[in-house]
């Protein structure tokens, strides 16, 4: 069984960061979150990072790999050679908590106040027979507020106002299904200097989604929809 | 991170740790549109000595015809064509436009910019020599 | 902000193309002497397009700063005397432009 080196950062707010080696034996078939939780069983119980699906549908053990974000229950330790120590540290952009954890709820009261659609209809088994006693098929939504794409954004270093990829993806999905809600609200809520106009199309968003949001293309048909309602305005003075 | 100095976050977008085409693209766009308008206030200032007669122009288009001037046109060529060219790709992708080929694009752009630039380099020596 | 920024930046593909054009294709040696700019911006349609060009390049360049200064993450306090600033300083600009394309035309005419 391979020996693998991982090299976490490690730390408590108010002293600077330090990086530190371990090293743990698991087989190839492993993911890194195995890695970093035989870590905390076995050598430091004080060791901080989140986890809880360990299947990518949680959100919770988002981290940068070799400066790279992504999600460790679906990071293959295969990926890696165990002659070389595969570097651990925090998302980028929230505020440090210590070690691997990050303070997310800026993003999630951001989520909770754009009213995040959670589930939706299934259109990918509308046109097939249900199970016997199922009524409908519901979907999860696409995004798990994971944050990987507010640590891609290079906007996201230093505007602390910017709304953000997953806040505006949000946005844009309740406006293509707004049951009832407050479109208005939100699309106020986009048109701002901080809202969908501070995006720089650096595409660090998508790149980094682990779940398939495209949150950059989502930006775009939000400004489309934001052009379109401002040109409506300007030639028609109101509705 | 919070605890990251005020100064340092505002570095951040420099920071190309863990980017990607679409980062880069980022960068060089803000370092060219910085360039720029530096330019365009040389560019103005420069002008000022039309105001001041032929004598005074003259000895500066003779001045602007060594062979340092004219590569730093070249400089300033390779600057503009970037912004324009990768200006049409986030001109596009910022309206969703082609999410997908975004790193495709820029690699287009990328060798857009650097042949036009080699033209144009050879037109300018090929003009004024 | 950002529609502007676009809008003005693909005029800015045509105005920049043909101010190079103009400015360096057309006369022998690619750059003009004192008496090549004063004939050129003798002519009305040649002189309406440089200052057309002044005004958006001056706006593109000015609203790609406040865009770099958004981005450090002001608050719309200083953003507002951000905006007065550099509407001034554009200003400021285009008038020392059209004064000066003025001046030198106004010695051909």
């Amino acid at each position: 069984m391979p020996t693998w080196q991982l090299r976490l950062l490690r730390g408590r707010p108010g002293s600077p960061p330090r990086l530190e080696t371990y090293r743990v034996e698991l087989p190839a078939e492993a993911y890194l979150i195995d890695a970093v939780e035989k870590i905390w069983a076995e050598q430091d119980r004080s060791l901080l990072f989140r986890h809880a699906c360990h299947h990518a549908s949680c959100g919770a053990c988002g981290v940068r790999v070799n400066g790279r974000e992504r999600l460790m229950c679906i990071t293959p330790l295969r990926e890696f050679s165990p002659d070389r120590a595969i570097q651990v540290e925090p998302l980028r952009h929230f505020p440090w908590l210590g070690d691997l954890l990050v303070d997310v709820s800026p993003m999630m009261q951001w989520m909770a106040e754009i009213g995040f659609a959670i589930i939706r209809r299934d259109e990918l088994t509308a046109d097939r027979p249900l199970p016997g006693g199922i009524e409908q098929g519901t979907r999860f939504e696409d995004c798990i507020e994971c944050g990987l794409c507010l640590s891609a954004c290079p906007v996201m270093a230093a505007d602390e106002a910017y709304l953000g990829p997953a806040a505006l993806a949000a946005i844009e999905r309740m406006l293509a299904e707004p049951r009832d809600g407050d479109t208005a609200r939100l699309l106020a809520l986009a048109d701002d200097p901080h809202g969908a106009w501070r995006c720089h199309s650096a595409m660090e968003c998508t790149a980094a989604c682990p779940s398939n949001v495209d949150p950059a293309s989502a930006i775009g048909r939000l400004r489309r929809r934001l052009i379109v309602e401002k040109f409506r305005r300007w030639i028609g003075g109101g509705r | 991170m919070k605890e990251a100095s005020r100064w340092k976050r505002a570095g951040g977008w420099v920071d190309l740790r863990g980017r990607r085409e679409g980062g880069l693209a980022f960068l060089l766009m803000r370092l060219t549109g910085i360039g720029l308008v530096i330019y365009l206030f040389i560019h103005l200032y420069v002008l000022r000595l039309l105001a001041q007669g032929p004598e005074a122009w003259d000895a500066f288009i003779a001045m602007a015809k060594s062979p340092l001037f004219l590569a730093l046109d070249g400089l300033l060529i390779l600057g503009i064509l970037y912004h324009a060219l990768n200006g049409v790709r986030v001109t596009l992708l910022g309206l969703g436009i082609g999410v997908p080929h975004q790193a495709r694009l820029f690699w287009g752009v990328m060798t857009l910019t650097l042949l036009m630039t080699a033209v144009a380099v050879y037109a300018i020596f090929a003009i004024t020599g | 902000m950002w529609i502007w920024q676009a809008f003005t930046g693909l005029l800015l593909l045509i105005l920049l193309t043909l101010h190079m054009v103009f400015n360096h294709f057309v006369v022998e040696g690619g750059l003009r002497t004192y008496q090549d700019v004063v004939a050129y911006l003798s002519h009305p349609v040649v002189f309406a397009w440089e200052i057309l060009f002044l005004v958006v390049v001056t706006a593109h360049a000015l609203m790609g700063v406040r865009a770099i200064i958004l981005d450090l993450g002001i608050g719309p306090g200083t953003d507002r005397w951000l905006k007065r600033g550099l509407t001034l300083l554009g200003l400021v600009m285009i008038g020392y432009g059209v004064w000066l394309s003025w001046l030198v035309r106004s010695r051909g005419v």
